[in-house]
């Protein structure tokens, strides 16, 4: 084959092997729009996961007026603070007064169930009330039945099929395992580049850190579920989730503190020695806030590694798609259950070949990945600008 | 003068203490490695020593079993390793060549404005989270590779490969991007001025001289293949037994192994998951250390 024609072929494979690339990101995230879109709506995002049929007690201590602007077709209670207006199956809660009395319902459990907008109002139940609420109810028999007493018993129906408890349930996650890796990953990586002399020492830590990065998630899921979830018996929860994350993010914080320790210039650190400073007001008060920016990028590139990571929470978190409350007293917890984002799209196909829920939870979740992906460059574009 | 002395103890204290400190976070990480690799080994470990409580199993049925039906009480894990193997045989000899030439576009080949829109497109695939690639392979993959496979299912190694090939690639193509723009304009200056033709160049003189950091990738690529859960578990197939005699053939990789039944799995059943990992472990240490013995070779060229 004559030389040209060679080259002719080497650039085609070169230029083909580049389009494939971005071609497979192209598709994949063509694939998770267009599949999840059509369940993108504001109550995908704020409903809960799981529809709950609820009786609750509700006790009413005091008259409210109609807030100035409301649906066209909505009635208002002034018993009970809110606004119903009808949907296909019948009413559903379309505004709340700020003391409603609706927000301190409880269940027959004398557990916490807050009535919130959007959900169906199915029964009412009182002393002279006593209301079975369906398509074609008449509007003024609904408002007899809210007004009619102190005391109510109503049946509520919560909208479902949101991904609100998985969204809070990541935020604490986020929250627990940056909680945990973020000082533990830059105080080490202080003691490295500031502090640790060459040696057997620092070779044994840089290896246990190599050691760290490489294990499998999945591995490391095994690990959590044997120390936090059985040994300390921490049960699935957000903390358990968060501690098996802590040790898998240690050595992205370390590395990324390393190297923003290592580039601020040894001129910063002389000139202040110089002034008279010790060692802890040179690191506090000149060589930490210069590497502020690589810190940060650390932290975001671990924010994107605790959405993403599945297999190590799978048995660690749970998957139950609720939001981590303790039942008694309706606090959100941190040794309470909840899912992740990602682990729930991973049951959604896997139990039930939902690809649709779980390309919608793609959605957010790739939204958000990018988003926090641009900030990280942008951070990193302004850090390399900053004159040293 | 008592004042002096008494401000410059509590300064030597606090020195001392931050010094302590941050050794300590240090350590945190050896302290890490020892409990995981202590209880990771020591659970797996104990099924094939006399007196476990839950009772004993072969090591060589285990490491050369074709058959994992824990009902039955058996605990072959031999047709995952070879799984395993294959899987990762395959993304490597399809993924490396495909993010050798990417990067070498990106950084050789493409007009500036084409790389600052290739380079960050890549890195892109790289912070999509391993499960939606799953969702992908279920919902796209495996239905095609169902219409060219004699098997009823799409679940196959096929569908592995394509997915592991996939998700290897960012991984990779980051390293050995970085890695090509290293070398000396010198190297391919000389090169030009030789005579040489641009392709000549990158493939005779630019990438030999980046061969550590293109072993570096390899070497990424291939512990993220080996070690990837969520994304092939659900286009694997997972059966109870047998050795993939064809692409099309289901497999249980040793991760989804772990994976799947981690949930339910109790006594010897749990152990055995934690041996599996125990052999995870150490085939990702040992094609650590061949790899990086290969690729100090390579460098003191």
């Amino acid at each position: 084959m004559s030389r040209k024609l060679k080259d002719k072929l080497l650039n085609g494979l070169i230029w083909l092997s580049a389009a494939f690339s971005v071609g497979i990101l192209i598709t994949i995230v063509a694939f998770i729009f267009s599949n999840g879109w059509s369940k993108i709506s504001w109550d995908f995002l704020t409903n809960d996961y799981e529809s709950q049929t609820q009786y609750v007690n509700v006790t009413s201590d005091q008259s409210y007026t109609a807030p100035g602007s409301l649906p066209r077709d909505a009635v208002f209670s002034e018993n009970l603070g809110i606004a119903i207006e009808p949907n296909e199956n019948g009413y559903e809660v379309a505004w709340i007064d700020d003391n409603s009395p609706v927000k301190d319902a409880k269940n027959n459990a004398e557990e916490a169930f807050p009535i919130k907008v959007g959900y169906q109002l199915e029964q009412i139940n009182g002393e002279g009330a006593n209301l079975k609420i369906k398509a074609g109810t008449n509007a003024e028999d609904l408002i007899n039945a809210l007004d009619a007493s102190d005391e109510l018993m109503i049946k509520v129906v919560s909208p479902g099929g949101g991904i609100f408890p998985m969204i809070v349930s990541t935020l604490m996650l986020i929250l627990v395992a940056l909680l945990f890796s973020a000082p533990v990953g830059i105080l080490a990586a202080i003691y490295m580049v500031e502090y640790a002399k060459p040696g057997k020492l620092v070779n044994l830590i840089r290896f246990a850190t190599e050691v760290l990065s490489g294990i499998p998630s999945v591995v490391y899921g095994l690990f959590g579920m044997l120390i936090f979830v059985n040994t300390l018996k921490l049960g699935m929860s957000i903390l358990s989730g968060g501690l098996t994350l802590m040790i898998l993010l240690l050595p992205t914080m370390m590395r990324t503190t390393e190297e923003a320790l290592k580039a601020v210039p040894m001129s910063y650190r002389e000139a202040s020695y110089g002034l008279g400073a010790n060692k802890i007001q040179t690191l506090s008060k000149v060589v930490l806030p210069s590497a502020i920016p690589g810190i940060l990028v650390g932290v975001i590139l671990s924010i994107g590694r605790t959405i993403g990571e599945s297999a190590a929470l799978l048995f660690t978190i749970g998957t139950f798609a609720k939001l981590p409350i303790n039942p008694t007293s309706g606090n959100l917890s941190l040794f309470e259950t909840g899912t992740s984002l990602t682990v729930r799209a991973y049951v959604e196909v896997k139990e039930s070949g939902n690809v649709e829920m779980a390309a919608a939870i793609g959605i957010v979740i790739l939204v958000i990945v990018f988003t926090l992906n641009m900030i990280s460059r942008l951070i990193s574009k302004k850090f390399s600008k900053a004159n040293y | 003068m008592k004042k002096d002395m008494t401000l410059n103890r509590k300064r030597v204290f606090l020195e001392k203490f931050f010094h302590v400190l941050f050794l300590l976070a240090a350590l945190f990480a050896v302290i890490s490695v020892a409990l995981i690799i202590i209880f990771i080994f020591g659970k797996g470990l104990a099924p094939f020593f006399p007196n476990n409580q839950f009772g004993t199993y072969n090591f060589i049925d285990f490491i050369t079993g074709l058959q994992w039906t824990p009902q039955s009480g058996q605990y072959g894990i031999g047709y995952m390793i070879i799984s395993s193997i294959l899987a990762t045989l395959g993304a490597i000899v399809i993924g490396v060549p495909i993010a050798l030439l990417t990067s070498v576009f990106i950084a050789e080949v493409a007009p500036k404005p084409l790389a600052n829109i290739v380079r960050p497109a890549v890195e892109l695939l790289a912070a999509i989270p391993s499960v939606l690639y799953g969702v992908f392979g279920f919902a796209v993959i495996t239905p095609l590779v169902k219409q060219i496979s004699p098997n009823p299912s799409g679940d196959s190694l096929l569908a592995v490969i394509v997915v592991l090939t996939i998700m290897i690639l960012p991984t990779i193509v980051a390293v050995v991007e970085t890695s090509i723009r290293a070398v000396p304009q010198s190297y391919k200056e000389g090169s030009l001025a030789l005579g040489a033709s641009k392709m000549q160049t990158i493939f005779k003189v630019v990438l030999p001289a980046a061969k550590s950091g293109i072993l570096t990738g390899v070497i990424l690529g291939v512990g993220r293949a080996i070690g990837e859960t969520m994304a092939v578990i659900l286009v694997a197939g997972n059966p109870e037994s047998g050795i993939p005699h064809t692409i099309f053939d289901r497999v249980r990789l040793l991760t989804t192994n772990i994976a799947l039944e981690q949930g339910y799995a109790a006594e010897l059943h749990e152990q055995m998951l934690f041996s599996t990992a125990v052999i995870l472990f150490i085939f990702i240490m040992v094609i650590n250390l061949v790899l990086s013995r290969i690729q100090k070779k390579a460098g003191d060229r």
